[in-house]
């Protein structure tokens, strides 16, 4: 029951008025994020990073407010799915499959409250397992020794692209570019690597620079490209009629979303999109010839929302224990955890364990505001689907630029912005993920230094690298990551194609 | 002409063995030579590229439709005004630099010129006051500094 006792220090610390205003005003402005299009969660969270860092805010707090934005984000991104069918990310694309018949039916209200409901409950099922498992993970991760981290950094690349992933060499492509860029500047033995005598470059490059310039400025871009500017018109919302009869109908499927979702969170290399393609073909299995799947059965927006919901919870778990994000968002919420110099991993739960556990708690939290504000709010958030990208994506691109600008208050750094916008663009271009660079430059030093104290440990001996059984079932694992998207990847996408055209009757 | 997989990995071939050559060129560092100095990582990551690029130059995926016309006109306008912008951002001041990036960019995206810098104005006031007042942080004034109250 230690666990409890922390836990209730967690509340402690989350439930202090100013951490509980930030936690309000993330889940706020996350779901403002997840609705508005042109912006996902990772993209948002990135922008908030320097503006969080210019408030000055102590560790804690800013990591409860951008906890709160990330899931806020998830609750924001289902809008646009049920109302608009357009999944505003890749694990919202299930919820498209009845939320948008429900709401050409006229049941629109309905859908997103439903689909609220669930993702509360599906964050709720995860969080609880997040409390389960994250501190005996933990524990176990105090065993790994240099080798055995060197070994995961390497599986956490080779899981990034997910057994649905497309071409896993160009997560590798990816990952390398990333480390390549974070051993630039000076390193542990004093040595300049790659400054070509540039003063602002001997500290190395800074990522959260890197990370807003591939992310915002990149969208920007795509944006242009695609002359989408236009705003959608606006979509209009009946007047809420739910009963509690529709609510216990829903139960059971969120429940049983949320779980898998979780476990699909955990899990390197499947990932939020997983979590709810199962939450759906499972829901779909159950409830069987009962159901009108597809054309608008309130299970089949809770299942999928509910393990959506579960699996960013869940993609938690390795990122707090590890060190090791499983996605794109919890790379970014990394970064910010290293740049407030709290070192991710297992020790993270003895040493800053007051943090830890606030964010946990604060998870919890975040989840209650979340469902009291977006059943209220709900007609706001909709009006906001209808503001035009052409307005939207340059003010967001100038809050970009003042955030960068404020870290340091000098231009070079905007430049450098810029640079990684246009790098990111052509990378995206050519369909290599962006995701592996992020986490590249974020993990570069650290697999590095591992390496050394292995080879320190060893004197010189590179078979360290697989000497114990762990590391050598890390190898293992990191392979199958890279192998089996080539075997079963097309399979499952294949798969996962199938029911959104047949679901989808009457669109394009 | 299109720039597709293979070309970007002949690029990152060239990238991968200037890389790892510049990496060789390193200085011993002080304390003699260790098992894993400065330069085995670097070298370990230029192998790992060069070996995946190949694979791409030999199995690339189908090739991607680049904008090169019109749109790709586009694209090079707003990098030059997001240049532009950096550029202007202490001279010019935050609210005007603003207020021309911003316009811009809602112009070329579609927007009427007169909502576009009109958003464009709106939104760096907003954010000007919004960071000076409520979140005590400077943004440069540049050319407006006579209105500065303090």
């Amino acid at each position: 029951m230690e666990t409890l006792g922390f836990l209730m220090d967690g509340f402690g610390v989350a439930l202090q008025p100013h951490n509980l205003m930030f936690a309000l005003l993330g889940a706020f402005l996350g779901t403002l994020i997840g609705a508005l299009p042109g912006l996902g969660p990772a993209n948002g969270v990135a922008i908030l990073i320097p503006l969080a860092f210019s408030l000055g805010l102590a560790p804690e707090t800013a990591l409860i407010m951008l906890t709160s934005v990330y899931a806020g984000a998830m609750y924001g991104g289902r809008i646009s799915s049920i109302l608009l069918n357009i999944p505003g990310d890749e694990p919202a694309m299930m919820t498209c499959l009845d939320g948008y018949p429900m709401a050409q039916k006229g049941k629109a209200a309905e859908a997103l409250a439903i689909s609220a409901i669930a993702s509360f409950i599906g964050s709720l099922v995860a969080t609880v397992g997040l409390i389960l498992l994250a501190p005996l993970l933990a524990n176990f991760a105090l065993t790994f020794g240099p080798a055995e981290y060197f070994a995961l950094f390497l599986l956490a690349f080779a899981t990034l692209g997910g057994i649905t992933g497309k071409n896993p060499i160009k997560t590798v492509v990816a990952a390398c570019i990333g480390l390549m860029i974070a051993t630039v500047g000076i390193d542990n033995t004093g040595v300049q690597r790659y400054t070509f005598g540039v003063l602002e470059l001997y500290e190395g490059v800074d990522f959260i620079i890197a990370i807003v310039g591939l992310f915002a400025i990149s969208e920007l871009m795509f944006f242009i490209e695609d002359r989408a500017g236009g705003g959608k018109e606006k979509m209009k919302v009946n007047k809420l009629t739910l009963t509690w009869r529709e609510i216990r109908e829903i139960l059971p499927s969120s429940l049983r979303g949320g779980v898998l979702g979780f476990i699909a969170g955990v899990l390197p290399g499947a990932g939020a999109s997983l979590g709810s393609f199962i939450g759906y073909t499972l829901e779909k299995k159950v409830v069987g010839k009962k159901g009108y799947f597809g054309k608008g059965d309130p299970r089949g927006v809770a299942g999928p929302e509910a393990g959506n919901n579960g699996a960013s919870s869940g993609a938690l778990v390795p990122m707090l224990t590890l060190g090791v994000p499983g996605s794109g968002t919890t790379a970014v919420l990394l970064a910010l955890l290293i740049s407030l110099n709290i070192t991710p991993g297992p020790l993270m739960f003895t040493q800053n364990a007051d943090i830890v556990w606030g964010v946990i708690a604060a998870l919890l939290i975040g989840n209650f505001l979340l469902l009291v504000l977006n059943i209220p709010l709900v007609g706001i958030f909709v009006k906001l689907l209808s503001v035009p990208p052409m307005y939207l994506l340059p003010i967001v691109t100038m809050i970009a630029f003042v955030g960068i600008y404020s870290i340091s208050n000098t231009t070079f750094d905007l430049y450098f912005m810029v640079a990684f916008g246009v790098g990111g663009y052509i990378l995206r271009k050519l369909e290599i993920p962006l995701v592996p660079v992020i986490l590249g430059l974020l993990l570069g030093p650290e697999m590095e230094k591992n390496l050394r104290h292995a080879m320190d440990i060893s004197d010189g001996d590179w078979m360290i690298l697989w000497d114990s059984g762990l590391a050598i079932g890390l190898w293992v694992f990191a392979g199958l990551g890279l192998i089996l998207p080539y075997i079963i990847g097309p399979l499952l996408r294949r798969r996962m194609q199938n029911p959104i055209e047949e679901g989808t009757p009457g669109s394009d | 002409m299109t720039f597709n997989d293979r070309i970007f990995g002949v690029l990152m071939i060239v990238l991968a063995v200037a890389y790892g050559w510049g990496a060789t060129q390193f200085p011993e560092p002080f304390g003699g030579a260790e098992s894993v100095g400065p330069d085995t990582f670097p070298l370990l990551l230029a192998v790992v590229l060069v070996l995946s690029s190949l694979y791409m130059i030999v199995r690339p995926d189908p090739d991607h439709a680049w904008p090169w016309s019109r749109t790709g006109i586009e694209l090079i306008v707003a990098v030059v005004v997001l240049i532009l912008y950096a550029l202007l951002l202490q001279p010019l001041g935050f609210v005007i630099s603003t207020t021309l990036a911003v316009g811009t960019l809602c112009w070329r995206m579609g927007a009427r010129p007169l909502n576009a810098y009109l958003t464009g104005a709106v939104s760096g006031v907003v954010v000007y006051f919004l960071f000076s007042f409520a979140l005590d942080l400077a943004l440069p004034l540049g050319v407006l500094s006579f209105l500065e109250v303090n």
